[in-house]
């Protein structure tokens, strides 16, 4: 009788898709994450070339934990005169702060497969609390998805100091969107 | 004097249009050698724009002046001999062909090197290529040389008008003006 219900209790388990936490580990070659400052009201498109990112779920499939890693050194504007320029102390500053991560330990459901990540950024010595809106879907068995848009202000970070702090060519509002994809790296009971 | 050009003598459309275009290249080119000396601030940003919107100017008014030149006619050639007659015209087809270059090159370049143009703070033009440093370069080496042809024209269109001027002195400088 045990026996019987020993495996009447594992099939009970097995039966439940998802039992395990996962972690995600973003696919570089497949990941890109963009930003478009504004001149004169137009967008100028860049992105940055490299970083990382790391995702957990829990047992329910729910995010439990996002943390992504920016080289800021990789920021691409397209020309290699802006991209200089925007390594300078009163842009990026890169070579004091050559690195920008974002931590979020809070999140919330916001429609179907979309949540929110409320969490610091981490970007040219400052730390600030933003949210970033994202949408969560599944490739594959062992791979996902992660899309989204948010609109960040250079000023709160510093970024474009001086004369350049008014906004009024290059604007203080700056749009960023990634679309980013994870490979389930390791999954724990 | 009517609008339109006859075999003796300009219309004044043709005269301010071509006046016009003068006066904005003598702007234009101390305007693009100060841009360009500035290191990146707003103000050389404000000064670019200036610059292109200047230049695509030229090339509206040119546009223009070759589609009256084509509908019309253009006063004659005087005191000049068959030979001075061939230059005058070979340098006038390359100061044409400078106002098509310069403005293209330097729309290329502002593309290529992913800075998108506004038009006198006004009009957004598309851009003509995506973001491509070797192409940039490219563009930036051809406006560069073209303007320092552009240079070597005008002295010889100049110094031509002046000769007629005064040491011909004849009216073709003169039938030029109003």
């Amino acid at each position: 009788m045990k026996i019987i219900r020993f495996l009447a209790g594992l099939f009970f388990l097995l039966s439940f898709p998802a039992v395990s936490a996962t972690d995600w580990q973003s696919d570089s070659a497949n990941s890109h994450l963009y930003f478009a400052p504004s001149y004169e009201g137009m967008a100028i498109n860049g992105a940055f070339k490299q970083f990382s990112t790391t995702y957990q779920t829990d047992s329910q499939g729910q995010p439990d934990s996002l943390r992504v890693n920016i080289a800021i050194t990789s920021a691409d504007l397209g020309n290699s005169d802006l991209n200089e320029a925007i390594g300078a102390i009163d842009w990026f500053n890169i070579s004091d702060f050559p690195q920008a991560q974002f931590i979020s330990e809070e999140f919330s459901h916001s429609g179907d497969g979309a949540f929110l990540a409320k969490g610091t950024l981490q970007l040219k010595g400052f730390k600030k609390t933003i949210t970033v809106p994202f949408r969560w879907q599944a490739l594959s068995e062992d791979s996902a998805s992660m899309t989204g848009e948010l609109i960040l202000s250079r000023n709160d970070f510093s970024i474009g100091t001086g004369e350049w702090a008014s906004g009024e060519q290059i604007g203080l509002a700056v749009k960023v969107w990634f679309d980013v994809v994870f490979t389930a790296s390791k999954t724990h009971l | 004097m009517g609008i339109g050009n006859t075999s003796q003598q300009w219309g004044w459309l043709s005269k301010t249009l071509h006046w016009l275009t003068a006066v904005l290249i003598f702007v234009q080119i101390p305007l693009g050698f100060y841009a360009e000396s500035l290191k990146l601030s707003p103000l050389k940003m404000d000064i670019f724009v200036w610059h292109k919107s200047l230049g695509i100017l030229v090339f509206l008014l040119l546009i223009l002046r070759l589609l009256w030149r084509i509908k019309g006619t253009i006063p004659k050639t005087v005191g000049a001999s068959l030979i001075q007659q061939y230059l005058a015209q070979a340098a006038h087809c390359l100061l044409y062909g400078l106002m098509v270059l310069l403005p293209i090159s330097g729309w290329i370049t502002s593309s290529a090197a992913n800075i998108p143009i506004k038009l006198f703070w006004l009009i957004p033009l598309p851009a003509l290529v995506g973001p491509d440093n070797a192409l940039k370069s490219l563009a930036a080496e051809v406006h560069e040389i073209s303007v320092f042809v552009l240079l070597a024209v005008l002295i010889l269109h100049i110094g031509a008008a002046l000769h007629h001027h005064l040491l011909l002195r004849d009216n073709t400088l003169k039938r030029m003006w109003f």
